[in-house]
């Protein structure tokens, strides 16, 4: 059959250039020359065996960023690498800690991966190495799932421990003392995936290298951290702030890069009234289909596990005829290891011709490089852009990647304006150690760990204050010289790494009795108004009624239900200032950054009838407030003239939601982390005010630097709610709209207006 | 010294890179706490040493001191009925040792930050016991502590109740800390009383805690002991508020502990080494158990059978089961399928899989009984089709396993010589 009828990506790409309905869904297609591989020689000391190893490999000299990591870790400089998928990264870090542990077998270090999945996939692969080298070398993964049996062993023997931070956090450091011949000889902090540790998570493991850098000084050692990081815009200020350390950067890689090409596909529209376009699914699953028929092996991204499945079930269509066909599968979090190791080698060997995944296959899980990469929507951010675009590409192989676009307001701006993902620097990632919050903790943990004197300071943080406080709370005696824990209480187990303070609330589905099953979770902030009782909640396209709401325990009881209505709840925010840290001041307008105090109160929500929108009905919300400090920017401004506080309500309520989307364009951060929020009257100053703030306690750090870049947000907030197609507002600008005619033009003036204050 | 032994010294000079003589850091000794006056009115004495200050207690108990069952003096005698036995049993100590009994109280349950504040120490003397206790005078003092422990000193033999598992490691641990003024810590020989008390009582008691123990076996009963959890609280209340007077009922708590310790070995001794009617079923096959696993056969046996010659068959199921493996492992068949048959009824269900699969066994190739053989098979089908504890997949495996052998059996009795 033609259409079974295997093809190369550029034959491919060929007969879509010919075709012309699929013409006109590709907004873009860019080429990227494939360039080839720049070497360096070993290094003259470079240790035999391990010579002998990279030989049998078929290696007979390294690419130029591996030499110039071995050259900065012998001379003893802590270093950063920025290495892009497939780049043989990890012999940047393999082979100095190996010369040097052959050079002195009491050397230790500590290989640190943001999850205990790749600490295991790593695992094998080092341990091949040291097997090809013949060499007495101990590496171990040490996690939740190590046995007690040889957890004694790894302490006192282990050369290379791999681990996670948050096993390093509760499971090793409070145990520092059963870990003497690991801290006495540590050279090596191996930081893999330095790019993950942004945000809140970035934030607690900066603290958690402050106090492993303190238990390090005590017993002797100064190790050297080397980073690996995917491309990011600011590798090494992350990596100097996360280590508190001098980083040198190695920003080039010599590794060799196929022809690359991008199709920038739009969904056609199917509705232009309101702007809906074709869904993005669907469009993906013919692509994907494609592929399949023409033979090329592809990785399918989808941006959760539940699309991931949907995608999964739509393309076994194409094999439910074969018997035992595993050429089509799924990989996301929550298979088990033994079913994603098969995976893995399934892609590595070519028995499996699609993989659909979550961002799971992001990071550096070995499986090989395919030929071709769909990603569905935008990932939220360059960097993870490309690194799934980094799994397409083969050596000489031409590679092609497909970027489908969603509805959301980001996506649709990405497929119109490719140079922003193709030629624009990405993301910063930013942490705050400096959250006080965050930073007490660790504090309480450290002080845990070993007693601080009353000179000494923590990381590079002045603490004798913070620890006259834990004194005042009971857990620390000043004796004459050292403040000393005292108390049976555990710090570690009091704080989680990943979880920023909010709970997500659990949706759990009681339709059917016997067999209640969770559906899903959203944050306690959003719970507010979407999950109250008697809300109805939309999920997977079928409505469920809120039966009841447990918010102590944090549980939403649902059950399915078929009614011709949705709700809709309000929620009162009081945003007040606190302090003012800094001001810009314009003609009329005043932008600022400081500390904030936030109390959202849902109050009603109403009943409004599908189609006609008129209210059915209505009723009280029994959800206590949430209050909340942290840091926010804010533009305040005079009302302009000609506008009433009503038609402001409006424009401003739409100028958040534009805005809002296009945050995470600037800083590296999820759309959840920044919340925008307008006020007509606000209550510190009485004026229309746009408050941008940070969604955690204490605040991260986001909101801080929009105070910097609020205006490019804006103008890119302005060209894209312009270029959108909808005729009113929709949900890919300005938010949904329902009564407001015109109220594009309306968000697109006021914006004009803050814009052009702030020039 | 001789010329090789010379040119050794050289050798070592010359791959001196790594061996740098460290020197040790000169120790600052902490000052006193401004409290020790009003502690030493609640009967601590001031020690000091180079590393600062420590307050303890001494109390001597002369031999006829007793303690619920026992006169102290009989730890003498339990001793010597080891030494006079030939049984080299992991319990056993002898004269020859240096004794201690060890036990501490920590503000914590694990990890660095948790500190040990009492070291309690007991010891035989010419005439008796003698206690002594140390207190941490405050944080700051702890190496002072941990010196005063004498740990560094020679090698002991360290008796205690859950000492393996949580005093030593606690009390390596801290040390570790102050490693670089501290002279080594020694390993010393462990005998840990939780471990016997676990084997010896095994499914007689709910728990293990020590006072328990006291209460059931030991003939004890604290008055007015405080609970060992608020330990850390008032060890941290004494030294923020200089008032020791509730510590000092920590110090008594302790002491209670380490006095129970001698005569818990005591009466574990005379449990291992004689019978004591007044035993359960239960405790008497444990020690048998115990005995097998250690492989002393003969006493093994001895306890197994005084079990299933006083008590009814009700009581002895695990006795005779026990019994009938070592029956069999020296070839008594007979007497093997007949433990194996009194304790068929009397055990928990798995053990009677295993039961059913031994007479199975023995009947098939010992007796060549197959009928009987086939009837033990059938039981045993019949307990793993009704067993709850197994998953569906372990169920079909066993189920599997168990009627093959009914089908060579089922051919050995049509076709015997086949």
């Amino acid at each position: 059959m033609q259409l079974n009828k295997r093809k190369s990506v550029d034959e491919l790409i060929q007969s879509w250039k010919n075709d012309q309905e699929f013409k006109n869904n590709i907004l873009h297609m860019e080429t990227i020359k494939a360039k080839p591989a720049q070497f360096a020689p070993f290094p003259n000391d470079l240790h035999i065996s391990i010579k002998k190893a990279l030989v049998d490999r078929g290696i007979e000299q390294l690419y130029t960023h591996q030499r110039q990591a071995f050259d900065y870790a012998i001379s003893g400089q802590s270093f950063t690498a920025v290495t892009p998928t497939a780049s043989g990264k990890s012999l940047c870090y393999h082979l100095p800690v190996l010369q040097r542990i052959l050079e002195d077998s009491s050397s230790r270090a500590i290989y640190l991966f943001p999850t205990k999945a790749l600490a295991q996939d790593q695992k094998s692969d080092l341990n091949n190495l040291i097997e090809s080298m013949g060499e007495e070398i101990l590496s171990y993964t040490y996690d939740g799932d190590t046995s007690p049996a040889i957890r004694q062993k790894i302490r006192k023997a282990g050369h290379i421990v791999m681990t996670n931070p948050d096993m390093l956090h509760s499971g090793i450091l409070p145990h520092h003392t059963k870990w003497v011949s690991l801290f006495e000889n540590l050279k090596y902090i191996i930081i893999d995936e330095l790019h993950t540790y942004k945000g809140v998570f970035g934030s607690h493991v900066a603290h958690v290298i402050r106090r492993l850098k303190r238990i390090c000084e005590f017993y002797g050692s100064n190790p050297i951290f080397i980073c690996t990081s995917a491309t990011i815009k600011n590798p090494k200020e992350l990596a100097e702030k996360l280590t508190n350390t001098t980083h040198q950067l190695i920003a080039d890689s010599g590794a060799p890069v196929g022809k690359k090409t991008f199709l920038f596909y739009n969904p056609p529209i199917v509705h232009p009234t309101f702007g809906v376009r074709r869904s993005s699914v669907l469009e993906v699953r013919d692509l994907a289909t494609n592929l399949y028929k023409a033979g090329i092996q592809t990785i399918v991204f989808a941006k959760s596990r539940v699309r991931v499945e949907m995608l999964v079930t739509y393309l076994k269509e194409l094999t439910k005829r074969k018997i035992h066909d595993e050429s089509i599968r799924g990989y996301r979090g929550g298979y088990l290891p033994t079913e994603r190791r098969a995976i893995e080698k399934g892609l590595r060997d070519g028995s499996i011709q699609i993989v659909v995944s979550t961002n799971a296959l992001e990071l550096g899980v070995d499986i090989g490089q395919l030929q071709a990469c769909i990603m569905t929507g935008y990932p939220g951010n360059i960097a993870s852009a490309w690194q799934q675009a980094g799994r397409a590409g083969r050596r000489q192989d031409s590679a092609l990647i497909i970027y489908v676009a969603g509805a959301t307001a980001l996506d649709q701006y990405v497929v119109n304006n490719p140079k922003y993902l193709l030629g624009s620097s990405p993301e910063e990632a930013l942490i705050n150690p400096e959250n006080i919050l965050i930073l007490m903790e660790h504090l309480k943990c450290a002080s845990f760990e070993l007693p601080f004197s009353m000179t000494d300071t923590y990381g590079e943080y002045e603490v004798q204050e913070l620890l006259a406080f834990l004194e005042e709370e009971g857990v620390l005696i000043k004796t004459s010289s050292n403040w000393h824990w005292m108390s049976d209480r555990f710090p570690a187990h009091e704080i989680s790494l990943r979880s920023a303070a909010q709970e997500n609330v659990v949706i759990i589905d009681w339709s059917i009795p016997g067999s209640t099953k969770v559906i899903g979770e959203m944050d306690t902030y959003s719970a507010m108004t979407l999950l109250h009782e008697e809300a109805i909640y939309l999920h997977q396209g079928l409505q469920y009624q809120v039966e009841k709401l447990d918010w102590e325990e944090k549980k939403a009881f649902v059950r399915e239900v078929d009614v011709d209505y949705f709700t809709d709840a309000n929620l009162a925010v009081e945003l007040k200032v606190l302090s003012e840290d800094k001001s810009k001041f314009f003609h009329s307008a005043t932008l600022s950054y400081g500390d904030v105090s936030l109390l959202a109160i849902p109050t009603i929500f109403k009943k409004i009838r599908f189609n006609s929108h008129e209210n059915i009905g209505s009723g009280k919300i029994h959800i206590p407030p949430l209050e909340m400090h942290t840091n926010s920017t804010w533009l305040s401004f005079d009302l302009p003239e000609n506008w009433s506080e009503e038609m402001l309500t409006d424009a401003l309520t739409g100028a958040a939601y534009a805005v809002g989307s296009f945050i995470p364009l600037f800083i590296q951060c999820d759309r959840k982390d920044l919340s925008v929020v307008p006020q007509v009257k606000s209550i510190h100053n009485e004026k229309p005010t746009l408050f941008i703030y940070d969604s955690y306690p204490g605040g991260i750090g986001l909101s801080e630097k929009v105070y910097d870049i609020l205006d490019s947000i804006l103008v890119e907030s302005i060209e894209h709610v312009a270029a959108c197609a909808c005729e009113n507002g929709c949900p890919s600008c300005i938010g949904a709209q329902d009564n407001l005619l015109n109220g594009k033009d309306k968000v697109i003036k006021i914006l004009s207006l803050l814009l052009d204050e702030m020039k | 010294m001789s010329y090789e032994n010379k040119i050794m010294q050289l050798k070592k000079m010359l791959g001196g890179k790594k061996e740098k003589v460290e020197q040790k850091p000169i120790f600052k000794k902490p000052a006193h706490p401004s409290y020790l006056c009003e502690w030493m009115k609640c009967g601590l004495t001031p020690v000091e040493n180079d590393f600062g200050i420590v307050l303890k207690r001494e109390v001597n108990y002369p031999l006829d001191y007793k303690h619920g069952l026992y006169h102290l003096g009989a730890f003498y005698d339990a001793i010597e009925k080891w030494e006079k036995s030939n049984v080299n049993h992991p319990f056993a100590i002898s004269f020859d040792e240096e004794l201690l009994f060890f036990d501490t109280e920590t503000t914590g349950l694990r990890g660095v930050g948790t500190q040990i504040f009492l070291i309690g120490l007991l010891k035989a003397t010419d005439d008796g016991f003698r206690l002594t206790q140390y207190v941490l005078a405050d944080p700051e003092n702890e190496a002072a502590l941990l010196f005063e422990s004498k740990f560094w000193q020679k090698p002991k033999t360290i008796l205690t109740y859950n000492g393996k598992s949580f005093d030593w490691p606690q009390l390596e641990s801290r040390w570790v800390l102050h490693q670089k003024y501290l002279p080594k810590l020694r390993e010393h020989r462990q005998v840990d009383l939780l471990h016997s008390t676990k084997r010896i009582w095994n499914k007689t008691m709910d728990k293990m805690k020590l006072t328990s123990v006291e209460e059931e076996k030991l003939g004890f009963k604290r008055q007015g002991d405080i609970p060992g959890f608020l330990a850390p609280i008032i060890y941290a209340d004494a030294i923020k508020s200089g008032n020791a007077e509730t510590l000092i009922k920590v110090l008594y708590h302790n002491e209670w502990d380490l006095l129970s310790l001698i005569t818990l070995y005591i009466h574990s001794t005379e449990l291992l080494m004689d019978i004591r009617l007044e035993e359960s079923a239960t405790t008497l096959t444990n020690v048998g158990k115990w005995y097998g696993d250690l492989k002393y056969r003969e006493e093994s046996e001895y306890y197994l059978q005084t079990v299933t010659d006083q008590f009814d068959n009700s009581k002895s199921g695990l006795a005779y089961f026990y019994l009938a493996f070592e029956q069999k492992r020296k070839g008594q068949y007979r007497e093997a399928a007949t433990s194996f048959e009194n304790a068929l009824s009397n055990l928990e269900i798995r053990k009677q899989i295993k039961v059913n699969e031994q007479l199975a066994i023995i009947y098939e190739h010992q007796f060549k009984l197959f009928e009987q053989a086939i009837e033990y098979t059938l039981n045993g089908l019949k307990l793993i089709e009704n067993a709850l504890f197994y998953n569906t997949n372990q169920k079909e495996k066993l189920k599997l396993q168990w009627e093959k052998r009914l089908h060579r059996l089922e051919n050995k009795l049509v076709f015997p010589k086949g």
